[in-house]
């Protein structure tokens, strides 16, 4: 990653980034650039390596920032109508931590609007396109993070993923995207979509700079209950045992990708690692489970959103309920909707046993499946998506298929289980691939480290 | 027909915790000005996280042995929802399906006692002031930590409802952890009321009157509804289930929702709050640390001070503290403990001064010393009374009792010799010789003359039974 | 589980929506679709499974009582707000 130093100076970096950002303005990346800030503070950091002062680990680092973290450069929308004119006063936990060791935002990212899709087509400023064809979706639901990162605009991006939201679309871009393990980032002034399956996480171009961008973000933090101690640095174990699963080898992945993961299996075979097949039944119904415990969760995180205290408000009615049903009929989009009913329906009186509560049971026996798995194996290698990068409009007025696109992602969220996708070549189409590196919970530097070897090896 | 009322009671207790439940800002807003206590958490910014205070769990330990209740090892939170500008967040962060407080008793004076189902902790709501065209939100009151008390159906008369919801009171400030205010709304009362024919099996529906913040209102409210549904039913007609208010003006309960049709508010286990494991160690340490309770007053001074006294008292936690304080320097003092009970008693009721008067107590050692004055003749029950009052004022508070009393010179004169010597000189005097005559002669009644011309050559110090002894000698 | 318009008028008040009849067609149709999909778990015996709502084995995880300065004031924060009125966020009359 490249540092400011006495030969770059900051402002360098941060004018290159950003007129980079102009040159690939068609791909509708960015829902706002931070020109002026991003370039008074790059001033600031070529001031002090002028006079000799220590400056931090990312000093003068242009990145890109996921449109639902709040800081006050900006607004903060979530890419969602309801956000419209909202700035916040506070910053993001993860924001302060990267700027305090120098790096700069240079623009918010586009994403599907609350985080909800697989394509960021359910965005209120309209779809990015893949990095690599242009008639393609970047993945979801941080797309522009991808995007951006994989155009080479930033040295790297932050992302949410509450069910594949940074591991698909960096499959999908063809670059790094780690979903650390749930609670290893705070979550504090991150817009939330599900609370208990929300991960912040990172698009970079190698592992190394996930590396240190863990290093620096993860950690405890008072103002996010949930967040882990401070085990990144310490826990690391190497992988010889590299797990298959065989419930994700069928028909309904896209032959490419199952070429990618047996390629990648030969290659590691010939290094000596081993490969074990597992059986992991459970995984089959992943999906069902996610999509009633997470529109639950949605449903109750979208209750603030009501046009009273901040962000958009449909045109004044003197009637509350009105000003209410109006502000929230207008201010979310159609997927918005989907999962705020759904959530209703499933923790409505009559309908929680049957759904919300089974779910939840589900998801223990997700989460004991993935704790089997992993006394026969050190890590998983699976496909992240059943298929590259799919058409524009293709899915988005399906929503079933929209979620099957979540097949193979959503169980490591449910479990709180660690995900990194790396780089698997490209389709004939030149389309890129990506596999989904899966580890027990704490293991994040393991994964990271486990790429790096896997890297120098096909080197 | 007679009809036999069932009362349960649910009470909201609003926690004294310096900060909130879910945030670090003041959490006593009294007089304070709109929004002025109020975090980004509070205000329900997107993205923002509750940060649960220890305080307030600990509270709910102290709260819940007060009332004899379980307290739950696990408990956790869950989410309420309904839409209101006072619900910043859209939902309500309450103990829905695991409760932090189990089932106990609450034993009333009366003898009757009134199970507790659980208790919860819950954040309040923020505050709406309603205008002709708008209303205005305060969200000071947003997440002020609150225990829902949820009662038994044990309760069948509007004077027990009424001395269920004072003992509750009582409790609570006893265990420390309100600061109890009705007036400005720490507790508030919803009361199920239902009636059935004297005898029958089954309960009838109920109506509950809700957010009712006085015990007098309480106890207005159950009546009224007993002879509301007794009038229904006494005209063939049917109670329907319904949320009514109260208007402590009119005297009257009034339906507050047009449409009563039972609300879903889709409850959710809070994602972002780790559950509470308290361990016994903890539970135990802590409650160790409760007070004596107004019932273990009854039952220590019970038969010292008298029941109505004492009830009085009892609504004054340090009152009793002091009591008790004078108790252990004269164990099972039958005379001491019940003068200084009724001086403070005669105090309390003169309502205006209550509060100021308990401010700043006499030491037990100066109320102490003031029984045995009162005792030893040394002073009359009116100069004690005044000493008691003075003991209050600000220039004699920290002076003993003898020193009060010499100050206003009301001690009784109670050294005989003296006494004689003045008698001496008042039976010299020639008026008072027809007098000492009558009484040789046998008349009773001129003794008191002789007394009061003492008493006035005494500057009223004299102890009159004295002097009447000494005149009956002399003038035997 | 077959979805009526019923239950999506009853959806759209619980969510505080006002759809049009159009809009209710389509989320009929999804909505009927998407639970259709989930109702695959109807085939998993869960049967003394205990429920997970949380991926964590922290407990009492809990905070001093002290007052701490935030991060915001109530300048700041009603001033994110449409309309306010000494010191409050002023909203249609609450009925």
């Amino acid at each position: 990653m490249k540092v400011a130093n006495k030969t770059v100076s900051a402002v360098r970096l941060v004018q290159d980034a950003l007129k980079k950002a102009h040159e690939f303005s068609d791909y509708n990346i960015f829902t706002f650039l931070n020109e002026e800030g991003a370039l008074k503070k790059a001033r600031e950091i070529d001031k002090k390596i002028a006079r000799g002062e220590k400056v931090g680990r990312l000093a003068g680092v242009p990145y890109a920032l996921k449109d639902n973290f709040l800081t006050p450069e900006g607004e903060t929308t979530a890419s969602a109508h309801i956000l419209q004119g909202f700035s916040s006063p506070v910053t993001a936990t993860a924001v302060k931590k990267l700027e305090d060791e120098g790096a700069i935002m240079i623009g918010r990212t586009n994403m599907d609007a609350f985080a909800h899709g697989s394509s960021t087509e359910n965005s209120y400023f309209g779809p990015t396109l893949n990095s690599h064809d242009k008639t393609r979706v970047a993945g979801g639901s941080s797309g522009g993070s991808a995007v951006a990162v994989a155009l080479d605009i930033v040295e790297f991006a932050t992302g949410t993923d509450t069910g594949g939201s940074i591991r698909q679309p960096a499959s999908f871009n063809g670059i790094y995207g780690l979903k650390p393990t749930y609670g290893c980032i705070s979550r504090y002034g991150v817009v939330a979509m599900a609370s208990s399956t929300d991960c912040v996480g990172f698009f970079t171009k190698d592992p190394d700079d996930m590396d240190l961008l863990m290093s620096i973000a993860s950690g405890k933090d008072s103002k996010d209950l949930t967040t882990l101690d401070d085990y990144y640095n310490t826990e690391t174990t190497s992988g010889r045992t590299i797990g298959v699963v065989k419930e994700f080898d069928n028909d309904s992945v896209a032959p490419e990708i199952r070429k990618a993961l047996e390629e990648k299996c030969e290659l590691l075979k010939s290094k000596g690692f081993e490969i074990v097949e597992l059986e992991m039944p459970a995984l089959k119904y992943a999906l069902s489970a996610y999509y009633i415990i997470v529109p639950a969760e949605i449903t109750s995180n979208l209750s603030r959103y009501d046009g009273i205290r901040y962000g958009f408000r449909s045109d004044d009615s003197n009637d509350l309920n009105k000003l209410y049903a109006k502000t929230r009929d207008d201010g979310f989009m159609p997927e918005n909707k989907r999962r705020i009913m759904i959530g209703n329906f499933v923790l409505s009186s009559g309908f929680y046993d049957a759904y919300f509560l089974k779910a939840a049971k589900v998801r223990t026996l997700i989460v004991k499946e993935y704790e089997d798995a992993f006394k026969k194996c050190d890590f998983l290698l699976t496909p992240v998506a059943p298929n590259p990068a799919f058409k524009l409009g293709e899915k988005v007025n399906d929503p079933v298929a929209m979620y099957l696109e979540d097949m193979m992602s959503v169980s490591l969220n449910l479990a709180g289980v660690p995900g990194l996708t790396i780089p698997a070549g490209k389709t004939k189409d030149g389309l890129p691939l990506g596999l989904q590196l899966i580890g027990p919970r704490r293991s994040d530097k393991a994964l990271i480290e486990f790429s790096k070897n896997l890297r120098e090896v096909e080197e | 027909m007679k009809y036999y009322p069932t009362i349960g009671i649910e009470c909201h207790v609003q926690l004294s915790t310096k900060t909130k439940l879910f945030s670090e800002v003041d959490n006593d807003a009294r007089g304070k000005e709109p929004n002025s206590c109020v975090s980004p958490v509070d205000y329900a910014l997107p993205g923002m996280l509750p940060r649960l205070n220890k305080e307030a769990v600990r509270f709910c330990i102290l709260a819940g042995r007060a009332m004899n209740c379980e307290i739950n090892a696990f408990s956790r939170f869950d989410r309420k929802h309904y839409f209101y500008p006072d619900s910043p967040k859209g939902y309500q962060i309450t103990q829905f399906y695991q409760p932090i407080i189990g089932a106990g008793h609450v034993d009333l004076p009366s003898g009757v006692s009134v199970r507790i189902n659980h208790a919860h902790l819950e954040g309040d709501a923020g505050k709406l002031t309603h205008f002709d065209t708008y209303s205005l939100v305060d969200f000071n009151r947003v997440d002020t930590p609150l225990i829902e008390i949820v009662s038994e159906p044990d309760i069948h008369s509007a004077k027990d409802a009424h001395d269920y919801c004072k003992e509750l009171w009582r409790l609570m400030r006893y265990a420390g952890v309100t600061y109890g205010d009705l007036y400005n709304g720490n507790m508030r009362f919803d009361v199920n009321v239902s009636i059935a024919p004297e005898g029958s099996k089954e309960l009838g529906t109920r109506a509950e009157v809700k957010n009712l913040n006085s015990f007098r209102s309480v106890e207005r409210a159950v009546e009224y509804e007993i002879s509301r549904q007794s009038k229904i039913l006494d005209k063939g007609g049917k109670v329907i289930q319904e949320t009514l208010g109260w208007n402590d003006a009119t005297g009257v309960t009034t339906g507050q929702r047009s449409k009563e049709e039972a609300k879903d508010y889709r409850y959710m286990p809070e994602p972002d709050l780790p559950p509470i494991h308290l361990s016994d160690e903890y539970i135990k340490s802590e409650s160790e640390k409760l007070p004596m309770m107004p019932a273990d007053y009854r039952e220590k001074f019970g038969k010292v001070i008298k029941e109505d006294i004492l009830e009085i008292l009892l609504d004054y936690p340090a009152l009793m503290q002091k009591l008790d304080e004078m108790a252990c320097d004269k164990a099972a003092d039958t005379v001491a403990l019940p003068l200084i009970a009724n001086l403070f008693a005669s105090v309390l009721l003169a309502e205006e001064k209550s509060a100021e008067y308990l401010n700043d107590l006499p030491s037990a050692k100066q109320l102490s010393e003031l029984a045995e004055m009162n005792e030893k003749k040394e002073l009359s029950s009116t100069a004690t009374k005044e000493v008691f009052l003075k003991m209050f004022d600000p220039q004699m508070k920290n002076k003993d009792a003898r020193t009060i009393a010499k100050e206003l010179g009301v001690v009784q004169e109670n050294d005989l010799g003296a006494l004689e010597a003045i008698v001496d000189a008042v039976l010299k005097k020639p008026e008072t010789l027809k007098a000492q005559e009558d009484f040789k002669a046998g008349s009773e009644k001129v003794l008191g003359f002789l007394v009061g011309q003492v008493m006035k050559e005494s500057k009223g110090k004299a102890n009159p039974s004295a002097v009447q002894d000494i005149l009956r000698k002399k003038l035997a | 589980m077959n979805v009526d318009v019923d239950t999506i008028n009853h959806l759209a008040e619980l969510s505080n929506f006002s759809i049009s009849e159009k809009e209710c067609e389509s989320l009929k149709k999804d909505l009927g679709e998407i639970l259709k999909y989930v109702s695959l778990l109807d085939e998993v015996d869960v049967d003394g499974v205990e429920p997970t709502y949380q991926v964590f084995e922290m407990e009492n995880v809990w905070r001093e009582d002290a007052i701490l300065p935030q991060e915001a004031n109530r300048g700041q924060l009603l001033a994110l707000s449409k309309e306010q009125k000494d010191n409050q966020v002023k909203v249609p009359k609450v009925l």
